[in-house]
């Protein structure tokens, strides 16, 4: 699958964790994802066709059901290669048969658990059913595959026949290694080779006896075959060319059966692969409370309510709870606001919903509407060029800026996290105004995050905050531990994203948050002395 | 079953084994850590035993191996592989020759001896001495092979199986008392350092593969050092084969010495004779 993000970009927008967190379960599902490709600009009928039907999959399909589903898949095992041999005019081989027949038991009971009800239009082949009657001749109870005398009345004779000549060869050969044993004194000697010790014969090798090899105190034998153990193994070895030959000829006609049908269950193996690339999302939609994006054409977002799953998926692992966020969004905008107050999230979810929608997915919204894009971007924090340690940080964001600018076409999803944060003030804000310019005029769609002042203004740009820090609870005693220091910053944040104008200064509780994350008093008091 | 050496007759006691199973009516599963089964080995071209197995046995082997006649009953095809293709198990239903493989690990070897194994079915496992981690703790039994093949004396070859038996035999670690704990394998160069340090701790491995020695130089360590494991192995018996392709050991007193030697049963299964406790 090509992506239209980069693996920085996965990791920053969470796109890497929703492809984890979509991966199918099957070796078909697998192979689906792998002709996959993600929705782009121009694809807006076909994104919205795929997301109402893993909308309508996840309503219409309870879990149990998908589930299920999936793991009748997962069971399945390819017959691709079989189909192919068998087309060709091969003879397949009982592995062959028993595999066919699993994919075919897995074929069916995905095709029961669609008939009832659900997704009737969806395309799974009914193909098999004949083979599968057919085949069901070689099944057990246990589910397991042999060459049944039922496929053909005469694998039954020449078994039969086989079994009396393999009977009356064991009859003959047991006949002589008695006499060898009789002869020789013991209650038996082995059935193959065997040690005959020279003090314990008062004669020669007893007659029947081959001696395959002497050494100083006994002879290496074998039991030699009489003119009646010969033939009866002439025979037995005749009735099991006869058994071989009648297994071939029905190996050969099954086969052929395969054959008539390899086209549709071929193309079984990719609708199964498809449903379950289906299954997968609408388990997701559920499991997430997923809804309908709206995908417009034009260079606009908006969404109410939208989480970004993988923070909170971890702030549910620490008992706490996701603050949803709204934006409402034409090209590009600027998001101010203090440390820790969901500048970058509200970036990381603009992104994980413009991935969810380019994988084809419903959104974690109560409502969106999210367009297509040829290229998605983090700019800034974590998107750094990979360099050796031969480049600084404001270095690496540079050359990965460069890449972007150089690659990317008209209209990319840009998300600029606190670009040139780690230069001087003044040129870092004239570059990051530079790029926003550079970056409308390529009519891109996107938010840009800084602490600078009067970046909006300058670039003509909306401007949005974001977090606002309310009265921390009050507090006496030593700092907190970490995780609960976190909790009651968090019960303080006003994380909710907020038009304001154009120029406004963006909100500072720098010292408040360090004040609350346990710094030194001394030091944010000598902080405090210092702004006056 | 493990063998001192190749050509030590392990497959020729896996098939008396299984003859006997099929005398005593007792249906059982066969598996193997290499190639067992073809008519010649396939590394030294030297003849092999192949196996002739009766109706119920059940086998794992790799597909590419599953003979087109007699069919047989495919049970499963398992996840793990071999260089032959994934390894199918599957059930004999007509009396017939079949050659088996198995996978490279010790830990698919498990697996497949598991899936064998179920419903307390009785399985055989040919086996090498450094995949003893197919075996399940202290459940399993080992008989050891050893025979002419495996040494230039039938004083060598006691010596040697002696030596492997005493390591299979690691005896479990007290967890009351002092110890040192190797991590991974105990080399002979570590041995030697804790017989110079003169180290009275037990000295603990996971297991008796996990000594990297064996022959008399393990003879010597364990008689200067508290060698133990945490995980106890139960060898029940020795084998021999005193014909080998160059040299052949006299079959009772090679018998003989090999029982007294390792205090276990030992089967010559060409003589059909047995030494030592169970000969009694």
């Amino acid at each position: 699958m090509t992506l239209p993000w980069d693996a920085a970009t996965g990791d920053a927008i969470g796109a890497t964790w929703l492809l984890a967190a979509i991966a199918p379960g099957g070796a078909f599902g697998r192979q689906a994802r792998e002709r996959e490709r993600t929705f782009r600009r121009g694809d807006e009928a076909r994104a919205r066709e795929r997301i109402a039907l893993v909308d309508r999959a996840a309503r219409e399909l309870d879990d149990a059901r998908l589930g299920a589903l999936r793991a009748a898949i997962a069971a399945a095992p390819d017959p691709r290669a079989a189909l192919l041999r068998a087309s060709a005019g091969g003879v397949l081989g009982d592995v062959d048969f028993f595999e066919l027949s699993r994919f075919l038991d897995s074929l069916g009971e995905v095709a029961a658990l669609l008939a009832e009800g659900a997704l009737p239009d969806l395309d799974v082949p009914a193909g098999g059913a004949a083979l599968r009657a057919t085949l069901a001749a070689g099944r057990t109870p246990a589910r397991t595959f042999y060459l049944d005398d039922g496929f053909d009345p005469a694998l039954a004779a020449v078994r039969s026949a086989f079994a009396a000549a393999q009977a009356a060869y064991d009859a003959a050969r047991n006949r002589l290694v008695e006499r060898v044993a009789r002869q020789v004194g013991v209650d038996r000697v082995r059935d193959g080779e065997f040690v005959l010790m020279r003090d314990a014969l008062s004669g020669p090798v007893p007659a029947g006896v081959r001696v395959l090899r002497e050494a100083p105190t006994y002879f290496l034998c074998e039991i030699a075959l009489d003119e009646a153990a010969v033939a009866a193994l002439a025979a037995r070895d005749a009735a099991a060319a006869r058994v071989a030959d009648a297994e071939e000829a029905v190996r050969a006609e099954l086969s052929a059966r395969v054959a008539e049908e390899a086209v549709e269950l071929a193309r079984a193996c990719d609708v199964l692969g498809e449903l379950d690339a289906l299954c997968t999302r609408a388990q997701f939609a559920r499991r997430y409370a997923c809804t309908l994006p709206a995908i417009p054409l034009e260079s606009r977002v908006s969404f109410t309510d939208a989480r970004y799953l993988p923070l909170e998926e971890t702030l549910g692992r620490h008992g706490r709870a996701y603050s949803p966020v709204s934006l409402e969004l034409a090209g590009m905008g600027v998001v101010t606001g203090p440390n820790m107050g969901g500048k970058t999230a509200a970036l990381r979810t603009l992104g994980f919903l413009a991935a969810c929608v380019a994988l084809g997915l419903p959104v974690p919204a109560a409502a969106a509407g999210v367009p297509l894009f040829d290229d998605i971007a983090w700019i800034g924090i974590g998107a750094e060029a990979a360099d050796d340690g031969l480049l600084s940080a404001f270095g690496g964001e540079v050359v990965a800026l460069r890449g972007f600018l150089e690659r990317t076409g008209p209209r990319p999803l840009a998300l600029v996290d606190e670009f040139a944060r780690t230069t001087s003030p003044r040129e870092g804000r004239a570059l990051l105004i530079a790029l926003l310019e550079a970056l409308r005029e390529r009519g891109a769609l996107g938010l840009a995050s800084t602490h600078l002042a009067g970046i909006a203004a300058a670039a003509g740009l909306p401007h949005f905050t974001s977090g606002g820090l309310r009265a921390l609870e009050a507090r006496d005693g030593p700092p907190l531990a970490l995780e609960a220091a976190l909790a009651r910053i968090a019960r303080a944040m006003d994380y909710r994203l907020t038009r304001v104008a154009e120029e406004a200064v963006p909100a500072a509780d720098a010292l408040a948050l360090a004040e609350a994350l346990g710094l030194a008093h001394d030091v944010i008091e000598r902080a405090r002395a210092e702004l006056g | 079953m493990v063998g001192t050496s190749k050509n030590a007759g392990k497959s020729v006691v896996i098939r008396a084994l299984a003859e006997a199973l099929w005398r005593a009516g007792e249906a059982f599963g066969l598996c193997t850590i290499g190639r067992d089964g073809e008519a010649a080995d396939a590394l030294d071209g030297t003849p092999k035993p192949r196996f002739f197995l009766r109706p119920g046995t059940l086998l794992a082997t790799p597909t590419s191996l599953v003979p087109r006649s007699p069919a047989l009953e495919i049970v499963a095809v398992t996840p793990e592989r071999s260089a032959l293709g994934p390894i199918v198990l599957a059930r004999v239903r007509a009396p017939g020759f079949v050659e088996i493989a198995g996978p490279p690990s010790s830990v698919a070897l498990r697996r497949i001896a598991a899936a064998l194994g179920e419903d307390g079915r009785f399985t055989l496992i040919d086996g090498a001495v450094d995949r003893i981690a197919a075996l399940r703790d202290g459940d399993d039994a080992i008989v050891v092979a050893t025979g002419a093949a495996s040494a230039p004396t039938l004083g060598h070859a006691v010596d040697d199986v002696g030596a492997l038996v005493a390591r299979l035999r690691l005896p479990a670690y007290d967890a009351a008392r002092p110890c040192v704990r190797v991590a991974g394998a105990l080399t002979a160069a570590a041995a030697a350092s804790f017989v110079r340090a003169d180290e009275r701790r037990q000295i603990v491995v996971r297991d008796a593969t996990h000594v990297a020695f064996g022959g008399r130089a393990f003879t010597d360590v364990a008689a200067r050092l508290d060698l133990r494991c945490e995980r106890a192995l139960r060898p029940v018996a020795c084998t021999v084969a005193p014909l080998g392709i160059d040299r052949a050991f006299e079959p009772r007193a090679f018998a003989r010495a090999v029982a007294e030697r390792t205090g276990l049963p030992t089967f010559d299964v060409y003589a059909g004779t047995v030494a030592g406790p169970a000969a009694a």
